[in-house]
């Protein structure tokens, strides 16, 4: 396919919305029909506003939380936005090259863009919390600052492969796509 | 046809697998492991610092095997380290030419830890330069300065171009917070170095030396101890004499005797030029051996 960078990155950003709770802001990105998914620490329980790219701003309530993988999935009535494409990141290679959409620092869909560093858990011995180094993620070379946390990762043909969720060693950490499928998929059933 | 994001994106993701053929992951310090390079056959570099030990070192292939590897040699100076393992194991890297940087060109920082896959991280030449010297007194050829992030466990990893050849070892501790390369020349230098001796050997004069001028046109350095039995001491130098020149070479500051005692100097005689009570006169000196640290 050939997709020039401001396309890939246009198409993400339609997906990408504002969640604000109390105090807090962060990202969050289309999933389906009237369905957010963002962070479980940017949304915890309760109602939540989401910021439409539009502007709109919209109430709506947390449908569950997963305090662990740090995921929270909002029913946003009368959303009306396409969801996002999504990517198996377990196909992606280091090197390929990513970019972040969200709202770092309080600046409204900002892209940052970088490469894929790994996928999977974090070696032994590297920074960060140990029940965290475990866990599988989408680890990109590039820049997250508050505000990205519930954010896309997104590929060069602006597919989905993580959530923004946090730093650990100045590396971008995402919840992979397929975890996020996965407890969806759980909760439906 | 226009290049596209993904084309770039699959060059990158190309280049990375190609130069991660010859990373190896290297556990010589406790928890996380650094990263080498298969630098020749048999023969993994990686940064001195990240090594501490010198027993019981393994590295882990590309393959995921992992082997026993002996340390062959380091020098603290170039912060460069040489370890031995069994050869034909892997392909040995594939070289580039480092002195074509410019700033603006892109790069990416290889790695690899234990049982995981090639790790990359991308970005940018700021800047070149010529010769200089660590903080911890090695001759390095070339200054490559990069934007690239040196993630906890890419030191002792290559830079490498988008075409995948390695253009050096980046370091993450010569010149923190900025991403050093150590280039491929110097590299090259200190490998067989290490490997015929274990250390790289440093000329040593025996002398303490500051600058002095006597006019505006001219200065020497002004020799303020002697070590007994050294090699200025056995030259016949006595505190208080000036050298103006060393080998044929103007002397003015220290940085210039520490450059001509970087080189394949040991053993040599140099001629020194030296104004003792107000009269020029010339010496032979043998340059000795600098004494190592215990580490």
């Amino acid at each position: 396919m050939n997709t020039a960078p401001y396309e890939a990155a246009a198409w993400v950003k339609d997906c990408v919305v504002e969640v604000r709770q109390g105090a807090g802001a962060g990202s969050g990105l289309t999933w389906a029909f009237d369905v957010v998914v963002t962070n479980a620490h940017v949304a915890r329980t309760g109602k939540v506003d989401v910021r439409l790219p539009n502007g709109e701003v919209r109430e709506a309530w947390v449908r569950f939380a997963d305090r662990e993988r740090d995921i929270a999935v909002l029913e946003v009535p009368r959303l009306g936005l396409p969801a996002v494409m999504r990517r198996d990141p377990a196909e992606l290679r280091p090197g390929e090259v990513l970019f972040a959409i969200g709202h770092p620092l309080g600046v409204r869909h900002a892209m940052s863009s970088g490469i894929l560093h790994a996928v999977g858990p974090l070696p032994d011995g590297f920074p960060g919390p140990p029940q965290l180094r475990r866990l599988p993620w989408v680890q990109a070379d590039l820049r997250l600052a508050p505000g990205n946390s519930g954010g896309p990762i997104a590929d060069a043909e602006g597919r989905v492969v993580g959530v923004s969720t946090m730093i650990a060693g100045g590396l971008a950490l995402a919840v992979p796509i397929t975890a996020v499928e996965a407890l969806v998929r759980a909760r439906a059933a | 046809m226009p290049a596209t994001l993904s084309t770039f994106s699959d060059q990158l993701a190309d280049a990375v697998e190609r130069g991660a053929k010859s990373v190896v992951s290297v556990h010589a310090r406790p928890r996380l492991p650094s990263t080498g390079v298969h630098w020749r056959d048999g023969v993994i570099v990686t940064t001195e610092a990240t090594v501490r030990r010198d027993e019981n070192i393994t590295v882990t292939l590309p393959d995921g095997r992992r082997i026993p590897a002996e340390l062959k040699g380091r020098d603290a100076g170039t912060d460069l380290a040489v370890l031995a393992i069994p050869a034909g194991q892997l392909p040995a890297a594939t070289l580039g030419d480092p002195t074509a940087l410019r700033p603006g060109h892109l790069v990416l920082a290889l790695g690899r830890s234990g049982d995981s896959g090639a790790r990359a991280a991308f970005g940018a030449v700021s800047a070149t330069g010529g010769k200089w010297r660590s903080w911890k007194g090695g001759e390095i050829d070339l200054w490559i300065q990069s934007d690239l992030t040196i993630y906890p466990g890419l030191g002792g990893g290559p830079l490498v171009s988008p075409d995948a050849t390695i253009l050096g070892i980046n370091s993450g501790g010569l010149s923190r917070p900025l991403a050093t390369t150590i280039p491929v020349s110097t590299v090259e230098r200190v490998v067989t170095q290490l490997l015929a001796k274990g250390y790289v050997a440093r000329g040593w004069l025996g002398a303490a030396m500051q600058p002095v001028r006597f006019s505006d046109q001219q200065g020497g350095l002004v020799i303020l101890s002697v070590e007994p039995d050294g090699p200025a001491a056995l030259a016949g130098l006595m505190v208080g004499d000036v050298i103006i020149s060393l080998d044929g070479h103007a002397i003015e500051h220290p940085d210039q005797v520490l450059e001509l005692l970087g080189g394949d100097v040991v053993g040599r005689t140099l001629k020194v030029e030296l104004v003792r009570g107000g009269k020029q006169e010339r010496v032979d000196l043998l340059v000795g051996e600098r004494p190592r640290r215990a580490r």
